[in-house]
């Protein structure tokens, strides 16, 4: 029916020839809106802003690894090799080969856990190199019989911390082999826990896989099932989508969901959720505004439906039906809160421009946003318009033309 | 003479039960195409009950309502809104324009309603206002005309989708003698180019204009007479 538009045309006649009172039911809206609006932009703002800081943060890791319910494969060192040299944008990979025993030096001997891993884990947390060097690309090549140390284990197994050069003797699994100690790397609060142990005091170190697993007879092409990637924070999302497929295809499992990725329950997932909770909480807050503002619009518009009343009337005496009152009257409600959404939006939009600027958030607008919104806010007006239109359809003509 | 309205037995009772209210009471009535009948009462009468009925407006507690043979004494709101919409042409002694609209916008309602298009309805209420004589008026709202020339508009709104009745309720009643004589002419003129005219008053002055003059008291008709003194020159 083309009489749509009349309705809409005699809706925004009404609203014109009242516009000082269409203006106040429109502010209730109009700060409703706006107070949503301004909430979520800063909330978004907030998030971006502490995800770029937690970006600049630095390295941090992805486990891969296979599923063994799903294969029976293990990564070769050729495979692990290309598939460090087919993700772009990592500081590289390691596998970690863990072997427990003991270690002999010239003031004793403890029990020893020495992780055999690539140069990249280097970029571990707390690994800091105080003497000497990390071990290198050519020690792993080369399966040379090195070792990094903390300070604790230098300080027990040779009795003073800088003992680069020096050498141990490691046992595990019935063999014994020489190790070239070429680094000291400072404690964590894992060597103090396991070294405090007094006679039964445990000490770490990290030496390449290679040679752990040539040292101590283990078969290093098949047995490694995982690895850890170093990488920035910055490019964990690109890295992520990138892996899966190098991984299957350097291992003939496409298709097969073998492999599992896990970037950790990082600290940035749970700031997130936690930023999302209290922007959603304040928003809703913000919506209780609207929902004030909406209940302006029904006492508004139940006014004009009982001050017009005679206008019903002579419409209805000539010819309305019921549905072309509540269509009007619907559409007067829906246009307010529509104009007054927009209106809104744009208030909230400088307000929270100037709030960002100010308080140094990044500001972006979400143009779906903007779109729901304005959604929302006709939503409101006839929802709350639904009221005062029955109403006013369901005038009786007579009654309504002898009112005056 | 083809049948228009036709009321057969209808009574209207308000407040059913001991303080019931006797409106309209076994009133039989028949009125042809191409008539003018006034209907003739004092307030209380039964009068306004009856104009209601004729218009659609209300629905009989008994008796039935045939408009162009068709019953339409047990109607639906939409129903009875779509007959008064096609059949009828009220004119309302308050004029009942609606006050934000202009005189033109106000001749359009009936039409939109009816879902005439935008062109056609310019043409169908322009044509009405200019045979009413408010070519130059038609932009103006109601506040800013006279009287008279407020029920010039109404009648071209009650005329411009040309229903076959024109259902007139006192329609002079809030005009002055000069006024009320320029209805009368437009009234008479628009019965001569073949409208039926039904004009509901109390006053026998205007009464005595129609061809036929029904009196109506107590809910009941009282006589239905051919009008001696009717003069056919406008």
């Amino acid at each position: 029916m083309g009489t749509f538009g009349e309705y809409i045309k005699s809706a925004l006649a009404s609203i014109r020839n009242n516009k000082g009172r269409s203006f106040l039911t429109m502010l209730g809206i109009i700060i409703g809106i706006s107070a949503v609006i301004t909430v979520l932009i800063i909330g978004d703002g907030m998030k971006a802003t502490v995800n770029s800081e937690m970006d600049s943060i630095g390295a941090t890791t992805i486990s891969v690894s296979l599923d063994d319910t799903k294969t029976d494969k293990t990564f070769t060192r050729e495979q692990i090799d290309q598939i460090e040299s087919s993700i772009s944008r990592i500081f590289g990979i390691s596998p970690t080969v863990n072997v427990f025993g003991s270690v002999k030096g010239r003031k004793g001997s403890y029990d020893v856990y020495v992780s055999g891993g690539k140069p990249a884990a280097e970029n571990s947390s707390g690994v800091t190199i105080v003497h000497g060097r990390y071990y290198g690309d050519s020690d792993v090549d080369d399966a040379k019989n090195v070792l990094v140390i903390s300070q604790t284990m230098s300080n027990l197994v040779f009795g003073y911390e800088e003992a680069v050069g020096n050498t141990v003797e490691l046992t595990a699994n019935d063999l014994t082999q020489e190790f070239t100690v070429i680094g000291i790397r400072e404690d964590t609060p894992m060597d103090m826990a396991y070294s405090s142990f007094g006679d039964e005091a445990m000490v770490l170190a990290e030496g390449p896989y290679t040679s752990v697993c040539e040292s101590f007879n283990f078969d290093v092409d098949n047995m490694i099932t995982g690895f850890t990637m170093y990488l920035d924070n910055e490019d964990k999302q690109a890295v992520l989508a990138q892996t899966r497929a190098v991984v299957e295809n350097i291992m003939g499992l496409r298709g097969e969901n073998a492999v599992k990725i896990s970037s950790g329950a990082g600290f940035d997932q749970t700031t997130n959720a936690i930023l999302d909770i209290i922007t959603s909480v304040v928003a809703i807050i913000a919506a209780i505004s609207l929902l004030v503002g909406g209940i302006g619009v029904m006492n508004i518009m139940t006014v004009s439906v009982t001050e017009r009343t005679r206008e019903i009337g002579i419409r209805k005496s000539l010819g309305a039906r019921t549905s072309s009152i509540l269509t009007q009257f619907l559409a007067e409600a829906a246009i307010l809160t529509f104009v007054g959404g927009i209106i809104g939006i744009i208030f909230g939009l400088t307000v929270s421009f100037i709030i960002c600027k100010v308080v140094g958030f990044s500001f972006t607008v979400n143009p779906a946003l903007v779109a729901i919104v304005v959604a929302i806010s006709t939503a409101i007006g006839l929802f709350f318009g639904i009221y005062p239109a029955k109403r006013a359809a369901d005038l009786d003509p007579i009654e309504a033309l002898r009112t005056e | 003479m083809k049948k228009l309205v036709e009321i057969k037995d209808v009574s209207k009772i308000y407040n059913p039960g001991e303080n019931e209210v006797r409106a309209l009471s076994h009133v039989n009535l028949t009125i042809g195409e191409g008539e003018f009948v006034a209907i003739i009462g004092q307030s209380g009468s039964g009068k306004s009950t009856l104009m209601n009925m004729l218009g659609c407006l209300d629905t009989p507690t008994s008796g039935k309502y045939f408009l162009h043979g068709q019953d339409v004494s047990h109607m639906s709101d939409d129903e009875q809104s779509d007959i008064r919409n096609r059949e009828i042409g009220f004119i309302f002694q308050g004029f009942n324009l609606i006050p934000s609209l202009t005189a033109l916008e106000n001749v359009e309602l009936p039409l939109i309603y009816r879902g005439v298009s935008k062109k056609e309805r310019l043409r169908l209420a322009n044509a009405a206002l200019n045979s009413v004589g408010l070519e130059k008026r038609k932009t103006h709202k109601p506040s800013e005309m006279s009287g008279g020339q407020q029920q010039r508009v109404a009648i071209a709104r009650a005329i411009a989708q040309a229903p076959p009745i024109l259902l007139a309720d006192e329609p002079t009643g809030n005009l002055d003698t000069h006024s009320t004589k320029e209805i009368i002419r437009i009234i008479k003129r628009l019965y001569h180019e073949g409208r039926t005219v039904i004009i509901i008053t109390h006053d026998p002055g205007i009464a005595k204009q129609a061809k036929r003059i029904i009196t109506i008291s107590d809910g009941m008709i009282q006589s239905d007479i051919k009008n001696p003194e009717y003069k056919d020159e406008i």
